[in-house]
């Protein structure tokens, strides 16, 4: 039998609970030190998304850790934070990151947290730029789209997730509520190699939401109205020079980062 | 601004095929001494335009030998940006100008008859822009010239004379870090580099001579006498109350004599 993918699984009420305990009590001691740290990954989508969230266990989609993210300047106080409440830092992940990134365990508990500081560096760049204080508890909608839109090998959870928050939230030009596509398009716009795999995800989307079974009709047809919308608000940002000369080589070179798991 | 572009155009085209290689392409423009060629199709006709800018990509994407490879294989029609931008050569300067401000262009095609027959640059027109005459030319202010080329001290001589021959300037200025005006090296100073010995190893504050400064609003007589006196060809133009910024410009022999050339100047009346 073939083990399910990391972050697929049957996972049981219980143990998804213990998780999203786990963040909030996080976020709520990082939220009385007024420490910038925001959610991101399965847990922030399930907390986004009140509406459409159960869609995540229906379909199979699992919690295997925590992440955040925040500043480098927050970098200490988050360590000092999470040291109280029982995490020790892996520091070796911290120095080869150059303070990109850092990793915790909790050995009793047994929970695992990354927190991302300054940007997401996996198949392409999302930089928090001053962004975070745009939403709370989680990553404005536009980067969690963008989380998800930037991985070139994108799996069945990443696929899930995107599906949930493109029916729970309306596209717009702002971040209350509402996945803010000016932002998307800009860092679309900026980059020629995460507009193309951006693009290329966002049309994988509307066609394997097309294959779930537990999925609506309706909510089929809505996920390929958002993706539709998303891409012309995409295609419709100004490019510049240097993304019109990097579209005529197209994929003749890489256009993206191989990604190093850190576990 | 006044003037036809067919009278300020580069006349003819340089032109190399789709299949040309990059690096091809690359030696084109360097041999021709210019920013872009016409890309033309199987039939010979122009299908689009390489510049130096899209042959950058070149190196910007070689990050690693499979991509330096990719690129390798790339030719100018894959790279060339198409259609051709073009304007007809009765336009005016000002027609082109507009044009390439408001759409992004730097070169345009020059048709007569709807036949390609020149290239209009950013350049030509810049050029065209210089032939004004400021209204008044009596100080060294109204004849110097405000665009100088510099260097640091530690520059090596050898890209100071890449630099002067490129950028076909006679002299260069030498600031130290803080933009400070240390002196000027000239094609005189370069020329103890060529006496056999490792002189093209040196470094400008090697083989500078001191700046002589002048102020911009002296006359041209004031700095005649100046250049007469100490035998130097060119001046230094500072600002009086901060001599240690960096300098306004610099007046050379030639301006003063260009000015003495200029139709309804003194000389010529």
């Amino acid at each position: 039998m073939v083990p399910p993918a990391a972050g697929m699984g049957l996972q049981g009420q219980d143990e998804r609970e213990r998780f999203e305990n786990e963040v909030r009590r996080i976020l709520k001691a990082a939220g009385g030190e007024r420490l910038v740290l925001r959610l991101l990954g399965s847990l922030a989508f399930q907390m986004h998304c009140p509406r459409y969230g159960f869609l995540q266990a229906k379909l199979g989609r699992a919690y295997t850790d925590i992440d955040f993210a925040s500043y480098s300047q927050q970098a200490k106080g988050i360590r000092d934070l999470l040291g109280r409440l029982g995490y020790a830092e892996d520091r070796e992940i911290f120095v080869v990151t150059e303070g990109g990134r850092a990793i915790f365990q909790n050995p009793v508990i047994h929970m695992h947290v990354d927190v991302f500081y300054g940007k997401l560096d996996f198949s392409h760049v999302i930089p928090w730029d001053g962004r975070l204080e745009a939403d709370e508890p989680t990553i404005p909608l536009a980067e969690m789209l963008l989380e998800k839109m930037q991985i070139v090998q994108i799996n069945e959870k990443d696929v899930i997730d995107t599906i949930m928050l493109l029916l729970e939230h309306p596209l717009g030009n702002t971040d209350h509520e509402t996945i803010h596509m000016g932002r998307v398009a800009a860092l679309c716009a900026a980059d020629w190699g995460m507009w193309r795999t951006a693009t290329m995800n966002l049309g994988k989307v509307g066609l394997l939401a097309q294959g779930y079974v537990q999925l609506e009709g309706v909510d089929k047809a809505r996920v390929v109205e958002q993706v539709q919308a998303a891409l012309a608000r995409i295609e419709a940002e100004p490019k510049s020079l240097a993304w019109r000369l990097r579209a005529r080589v197209g994929d003749r070179v890489k256009w993206y980062k191989d990604v190093d798991e850190v576990q | 601004m006044t003037g036809r572009v067919r009278d300020l155009m580069h006349p003819g085209l340089i032109t190399c095929s789709m299949d040309t290689p990059l690096g091809q392409a690359a030696m084109l423009l360097v041999r021709h001494r210019v920013h872009a060629v016409v890309v033309n199709d199987r039939d010979g006709r122009p299908a689009g335009l390489l510049s130096d800018f899209d042959l950058l990509a070149g190196e910007w994407l070689s990050k690693d030998p499979e991509s330096l490879e990719a690129m390798r294989r790339m030719t100018a029609g894959d790279l060339m940006s198409a259609p051709l931008n073009t304007i007809e050569g009765e336009a005016s300067a000002s027609e082109a100008a507009e044009r390439m401000r408001r759409e992004g262009f730097h070169r345009l095609i020059v048709r007569d008859q709807g036949r390609p027959v020149g290239v209009l640059s950013i350049s030509d027109l810049v050029a065209h822009l210089a032939t004004g005459e400021p209204a008044r030319r009596e100080t060294v202010a109204d004849v110097m010239s405000h665009a100088i080329l510099v260097c640091r001290e530690e520059t090596p001589v050898r890209e100071v004379a890449r630099t002067m021959t490129e950028a076909r300037y006679r002299s260069v200025l030498v600031l130290d870090r803080d933009g400070r005006p240390r002196g000027v090296v000239s094609g005189w100073d370069l020329l103890a580099c060529l006496d056999g010995g490792d002189g093209a190893e040196a470094r400008a504050e090697q083989v500078m001579h001191p700046a002589l400064t002048i102020r911009p609003e002296a006359s041209l007589r004031e700095a005649a006498d100046l250049m007469i006196e100490h035998h130097y060809h060119r001046l230094v133009v500072i600002d009086p109350a901060r001599p240690e910024a960096v300098p306004l410009g610099i007046l050379s022999s030639y301006d003063i004599v260009s000015e003495m050339a200029r139709p309804g100047s003194v000389w010529q009346t």
